[in-house]
């Protein structure tokens, strides 16, 4: 087990080394100018090129790669062109509405998923089956920024029960929190909602077909007890799968998300810098992000030996 | 428990008892004392006179404060300076400031900081940079009192130090106004009426601004940017909400109470609603601008800029990305619509436009050989986008080989730059705009300099303008400018050294509630605005 962490982890540096690389060339490759934004539209040329001697923006590409790389090494990731603030300060900073926005997302869509899920297999082929089946069809569909307005619409226009937008951190209190990220957690877990929902149905669908099922109800088990603790169970490895793609999915999810109901985290940070050709926080995120992405795998992967304890062997 | 639908329907009935106890959870409006608003854009830089963005510049009226500042009639006024004068040579101005002025660490405005910051300021500024090559000495004299010497007159250095072009000429404390002009301030430390509270703005989502209680105001009433700076607010919060639709949701439900530029077409939705009302806040609005690279064929000669003017048509392009005439206006003045410097010298083409057959006529005379025509089309800007479209269908209605490139607002910005013919990177023609206000001053505006290579993108030259630029910044009243200017125009609608595009107005949505906000260009003031 310690060697294949190892390899793992191992691999989670390469993974990044090379996302540093490719980002690195691509932006700096791609048309724009950071000193053009700053320097504003009545700039003159001559000014255009003092900010980017400023900025060391006129140095050769290979010059910038090995600084960047460098200061990355040792756990500088640089600081903001436009606010002049440490990157890792304003990952940092943004972070937790990210987080939160992550976890109330799927924990609404796991859940949500999971039973409509197991239900829907229950009672496959029925009325209660193709409605769910067909939630999670049209959640998988609809864009999450259609449905996100809908939900403003609804549920903050027009019944006042929820805010249109922003995010209030958890110590101001759970309900301001909360209330900031049910509407966002709904449209972003839509779609989630509805891929682990097909997952579920069809892994429970397969093991209710199994004998130990037949037997539990013949031994009197209830409806609960066969579904949730003989059948999910079983029917676990492949939702854990489904829900750990889910988890890294929403790194991207989130971007829009985040913009549609004006959430100060990572995905707008994100937006705004690519906005802004701020290239060190584009980086940074990058590089950080694609560690959290191949972290994330690895848990899931760990993850199985917990839910089926045959995988250890 | 069994599973039955029965007691799933139960749950369900319960679970929709529930959904309205969760109650109205959404953001009070808030109380009278705080105004959230969602502005322009993100505010990028702290320093207003670093950077030329106009959410800066709003930054710097909120903390810093001005020596001089134009009313709503664009005349300039004293703001932090009590008396000046001018010496009879017309070379010595000497200023002393108010009174009590003091910084918001609690230390006194002097004469000094001043300096410093007119220094700093007149490297950024066109127009500062026009009295700095024309400085011969800029001292303190005392600690109210501060004397700029110039080598020869110069009619426009009490414009340029209240212009509200950007950068504005803020005031800073000296040790933050000695940083070198091209780096940004650390310092966040003004003598303006608000202070900037940095323990509860998160940069990138709130910016928030506390009233300066010692903070003097004039004794005469609020103009423009002028006059007394009575804060009513105890708290102006800019909420920054990029999303349009998301801004105008938040408005309709009152988590906002002021939303500075709402797109156009949400503007009847948002009118619709009777706790909402509109203002335009800048009534000289924005003017369009075509831009032509003079230094290579085809828009190399005359004749083909002339074309130009024949090819337009300003009521199409505005209604393409206005659409409601109520907030647009075409526009002949090289001078821009409405502004003291606008007039109608030598526009017979703008009677005339759009004349296609003129125009392909004055192509033909060019000796246009079919080059091929590059328009830069940067898709993220409506205004941009939408006639770059128009204007290459144009062209290529009349027989010119035109092409758009498709790009952003950046890469736009950036290949502008360059000099060279198209195949080597370079462009034909991009579309940009400006602020209505702006276009009344050829001096602090470099895009309505003709001088060459030395100049603004398109780098068109011509002596006699750059003659008559000289002039009008030397000129000792607005009459004076005003006929000078309509000389520039007669001449320059003869070389072209840009094409007008229209003149637009965008106005702000904000909560019935709120009252008081200032009419002004190119920046929005938060004094003297209530909320109840």
């Amino acid at each position: 087990m310690g060697a294949y962490l190892a390899r793992r982890l191992l691999a989670t540096l390469v993974v990044m080394a090379v996302v540093g690389v490719i980002v690195f060339l691509l932006l700096h490759l791609a048309p724009g100018s950071p000193a053009a934004i700053i320097a504003g539209d009545n700039a003159t040329p001559a000014q255009i090129d003092m900010i980017n001697h400023e900025l060391g923006l006129d140095r050769p590409l290979p010059v910038q790669f090995v600084l960047w790389a460098w200061s990355v090494l040792r756990g500088h990731f640089g600081t903001s062109i436009f606010s002049g603030a440490p990157v890792m300060e304003l990952v940092l900073e943004r972070l937790p509405a990210t987080i939160s926005l992550s976890l109330v997302t799927i924990a609404f869509a796991a859940t949500t998923a999971v039973i409509a899920g197991v239900f829907a297999a229950w009672r496959a082929g029925g009325v209660l089956d193709r409605t769910l089946m067909a939630v999670a069809a049209l959640g998988f569909s609809v864009p999450v920024f259609v449905v996100g307005y809908l939900l403003i619409y609804l549920f903050a226009i027009t019944l006042h029960w929820l805010p249109v937008q922003g995010y209030q951190p958890l110590s101001r209190g759970l309900w301001p929190w909360l209330s900031h990220l049910l509407l966002p957690a709904l449209a972003l877990g839509l779609a989630y909602l509805a891929l682990i929902a097909r997952i579920t149905r069809a892994s429970v669908l397969e093991v209710l077909a199994e004998d130990y099922i037949r037997t539990a109800r013949a031994k009197g088990a209830s409806s609960l007890s066969q579904l949730f603790h003989h059948a999910l169970r079983n029917a676990g490895v492949p939702i854990a799968t489904v829900i750990g793609i889910g988890v890294a999915l929403l790194i991207s999810g989130v971007v829009l998300t985040e913009t549609v109901f004006n959430i100060p985290g990572i995905g707008r940070l994100t937006v705004d810098a690519i906005t802004n050709r701020d290239y060190p926080i584009i980086q940074g995120v990058m590089v950080i992000f694609s560690g959290a992405y191949v972290v994330i795998n690895l848990l899931v992967d760990l993850s199985y030996t917990l839910i089926d304890p045959r995988i250890r062997r | 428990m069994s599973i039955s639908r029965r007691n799933v329907i139960r749950s369900g009935m319960a679970a929709g008892v529930f959904a309205p106890m969760i109650g109205r959870a959404n953001a009070a409006p808030g109380d009278a004392s705080t105004l959230r608003g969602v502005m322009q854009g993100d505010l990028r830089s702290f320093d207003p006179v670093w950077t030329t963005a106009n959410i800066s510049a709003y930054y710097g009226a909120m903390v810093y404060d001005t020596l001089f500042a134009v009313d709503v009639d664009y005349k300039s006024k004293p703001q932090m300076v009590d008396k000046w004068n001018l010496s009879d040579d017309k070379k010595t101005y000497t200023f002393q400031l108010r009174d009590g002025l003091t910084w918001q660490d609690n230390t006194p405005v002097t004469a000094a900081d001043c300096v410093a910051s007119i220094r700093r300021w007149g490297v950024r500024n066109g127009g500062g940079q026009a009295i700095m090559a024309r400085l011969q000495d800029l001292s303190a004299k005392d600690d109210k009192t501060f004397v700029l010497t110039l080598k020869e007159p110069f009619g426009l250095v009490i414009t340029a130090l209240s212009s509200c072009t950007t950068p504005l000429c803020f005031m800073m404390p000296k040790k933050d106004a000695e940083t070198d002009p091209f780096q940004q301030v650390s310092g966040r430390i003004g003598s303006g009426p608000f202070t900037f509270n940095q323990t509860l703005t998160q940069p990138g989502s709130r910016y928030v601004f506390d009233k300066w209680d010692k903070y003097m105001p004039r004794s005469e009433p609020a103009s423009g940017l002028a006059g007394g700076k009575v804060v009513h607010l105890k708290q102006v919060i800019w909420e920054n909400i990029s999303n349009e639709q998301t801004a105008s949701a938040a408005l309709t439900a009152g988590e906002i109470d002021f939303y500075e530029l709402p797109p156009l077409d949400l503007l009847p939705q948002l009118s619709s609603n009777s706790d909402i009302k509109l203002m335009v806040m800048n009534p000289t609005g924005n003017d369009g601008i075509m831009r032509l690279n003079t230094l290579h064929p085809p828009f190399d000669n005359v004749k083909a800029r002339q074309a130009m003017l024949y090819l337009i048509d300003q009521k199409a392009i505005l209604n393409a990305t206005f659409g409601n005439p109520k907030y647009y206006n075409p526009t002949s003045s090289l001078f821009g619509y409405g502004t003291p410097m606008t007039n109608d010298a030598n526009t017979g083409w703008f009677k005339q436009a759009p004349d296609l057959a003129k125009a392909k006529q004055l192509f033909q005379d060019s000796g246009y050989k079919g080059e091929k025509v590059l328009v830069l089309q940067a898709t993220d800007f409506a205004f941009m986008n939408n006639s770059a479209q128009l204007i290459a269908g144009w062209l290529q209605s009349i027989g010119v080989n035109a092409e758009l490139a498709a790009m952003n607002r950046g890469e736009v910005i950036t290949r502008r730059a360059n000099m060279k013919p198209v195949d080597q990177g370079g462009w034909d023609v991009f579309i940009t705009y400006g602020g209505g206000y702006d276009f009344s001053d050829p001096i602090m505006l470099i895009s309505l300099a003709a001088n060459g290579k030395k100049g603004w993108f398109g780098w068109p030259e011509n002596t006699d303008y750059e003659a008559l630029r000289t002039q009008w910044g030397e000129a000792g009243t607005v009459a004076e400018q005003q006929a000078i200017a309509q000389k520039m125009q007669a001449l320059a609608w003869d070389f072209v050294p840009m094409v007008m595009l229209g003149s637009w107005t965008q106005p702000a949505a904000m909560r019935t509630n709120v009252n008081g906000f200032l009419t002004n260009p190119d920046v929005v003031p938060f004094w003297n605005v209530t909320k109840t």
